[in-house]
């Protein structure tokens, strides 16, 4: 039986028994005009590089580094990030985030997401790779106060068998959270819960994965998010060759969200796709130049 | 099994809820093609139950059997439906739901998911909204659960039947071909866990967002 709480709807945070191989910390304010990390723990295989300054809007860049290079067996990452009031910060990882056979069990990222009034995230991680027999669980809680402005893109692609077959991974389960959070109390706004497993379903057909081999999704919460935004959204993603769909949210305290879905038979495709659509709101919101993550 | 002519009138395709006005976004795979027969049809059909219905309607259904807060369902429901047109659908259906069973199934249950939804601090949703009158009227999980996903069936095959079209022979050997997915669908309810509410099919759920923007349509969603 479920609790009736509200908390009864996150899956619970990595099981207590379960070993935590890395652990991440990072608190980001504004301090003269630029956003620095007011906090940083980190400890086992999960840390940060020294923090970058792409151009002169204040935004502060760090990216994750997994020293370890995978995810493997049991193991369980855990990674609590507060943007506050008014920063704003963009969170990228080094490389792909890979994850090898995983016998008997499963490896585990537990994200925990807040963002303050008036603060800023993009979340922009590298793809996930899944290899044969493993599983993998990402369960991510992102709290947006109503005038926070959220940006998330995630690729997952299906990895790698010696026969060279693709999903041969037991399972891959993106499970992403968005609630309001104001004076008021929390609402859940969005649950984007994606679940792959090739051994039980059969993923690589209509209705699934019809026939493609990458997905991509994209997900913008702000207050300035409107029908108008969704449809030139859905134009610039025509232009590509993958089959992507855009829709709105429901509103909550005046702020909605869009969601961007895509298949495709490439990384490289899906990254322009919506590196094109948040170069869009890089541009219209904050006057900054569009990504180039490749450079570092 | 007193409830069996309520259960039978309020799963009918004839009860008003607009269920003719939507395709779930199979509407997107005959624009694109892809279906255009009995057997394509079934196909996706097959998909949509066991690949989505299960993972939505079908798991609200069973926690609200098992006592879980109708307007937390509501909510994760809401924030769920991630196609516009499908959670607006399940709005609209469900608030004609509502509505008739407010006027032919009355009960405290009914009343208090009603106020809620008056209130403003519940939506209305389709599946439930069946649940809440089902439970009422004593029908037990089961049998409500394989009758509010056969009833969604029905739908979609007269729809399809209409749209595509298929001959009203070919629709009825749809409908017998899809008792097994309903079945499997039950079975898979039973299993699943909270983790597993409101799973996504990708390629469903993009032909249902294209689905707004699609120029020649019959259906709402």
């Amino acid at each position: 039986m479920i609790r009736l709480k509200s908390a009864a709807i996150s899956p619970g945070a990595a099981s207590a028994e379960r070993a935590v191989r890395g652990r991440l910390e990072l608190g980001v304010s504004v301090r003269g005009g630029r956003s620095v990390a007011s906090r940083q723990f980190h400890e086992g295989a999960l840390r940060v590089l020294r923090p970058h300054y792409l151009d002169g809007s204040g935004q502060v860049c760090y990216v994750m580094v997994n020293p370890g290079g995978a995810y493997l067996g049991a193991d369980v990452f855990l990674i609590d990030v507060e943007v506050e009031a008014g920063a704003e910060l963009l969170l990228t990882t080094q490389s792909a985030t890979k994850v090898y056979r995983t016998p008997g069990a499963f490896a585990e990222q537990g994200m925990n997401i807040k963002l303050g009034e008036g603060s800023r995230l993009e979340l922009m991680p590298d793809q996930l790779i899944a290899y044969r027999e493993a599983s993998y669980r990402q369960n991510s809680r992102i709290s947006v106060h109503p005038t926070s402005s959220l940006v998330m893109a995630e690729v997952v692609t299906p990895g790698w068998s010696p026969d060279g077959a693709t999903f041969k991974y037991e399972e891959v389960r993106l499970r992403n959270e968005i609630w309001i959070e104001d004076g008021n109390g929390a609402n859940l706004l969005a649950l984007d819960n994606l679940r792959i497993l090739p051994p039980v379903n059969d993923v690589t057909g209509m209705g699934f994965m019809e026939g493609f081999s990458h997905l991509g999704s994209l997900v913008v919460v702000d207050s300035r998010v409107d029908q108008g935004l969704a449809d030139e959204l859905d134009r610039i993603v025509r232009e590509f060759d993958a089959y992507t769909g855009v829709s709105l949210t429901m509103t909550i305290a005046g702020t909605t969200g869009i969601v961007l879905r895509s298949l495709s038979n490439s990384t490289e495709e899906l990254n322009n796709l919506l590196g094109a659509c948040t170069g869009v709101l890089r541009e219209r919101w904050y006057g900054q130049a569009p990504l180039n993550l490749r450079k570092y | 099994m007193q409830y069996q002519l309520a259960l039978q009138q309020l799963t009918d395709s004839a009860l008003p809820t607009g269920a003719f006005a939507h395709s779930l976004g199979f509407e997107s795979y005959i624009h694109r093609e892809l279906v255009g027969d009995e057997v394509t049809f079934g196909n996706w059909l097959h998909a949509f139950i066991t690949q989505q219905l299960v993972y939505s309607d079908g798991l609200a259904l069973r926690f609200l059997f098992e006592g879980v807060d109708v307007g937390l369902l509501d909510g994760v429901l809401s924030a769920q439906l991630l196609a516009r047109e499908v959670r607006e659908a399940s709005l609209k259906m469900g608030g004609r739901l509502l509505e008739i069973g407010g006027e032919v199934f009355p009960s405290g249950e009914l009343e208090a998911y009603r106020g809620l939804v008056r209130a403003g601090l519940a939506s209305g949703h389709q599946p439930l909204a069946f649940g809440v009158i089902a439970r009422s009227l004593g029908v037990p999980f089961e049998a409500a659960l394989s009758a509010y996903l056969f009833a969604t069936v029905t739908s979609l095959t007269q729809n399809a039947v209409r749209a595509i079209p298929l001959g009203q022979n070919a629709g009825q050997r749809v409908l017998r071909q899809a008792h097994d997915a309903v079945a499997t669908a039950v079975d898979d309810v039973a299993q699943l866990c909270w983790d597993d509410f409101g799973a996504v099919s990708p390629g469903l759920e993009i032909s249902q967002m294209r689905h707004e923007r699609q120029r020649a349509r019959m259906f709402m969603s």
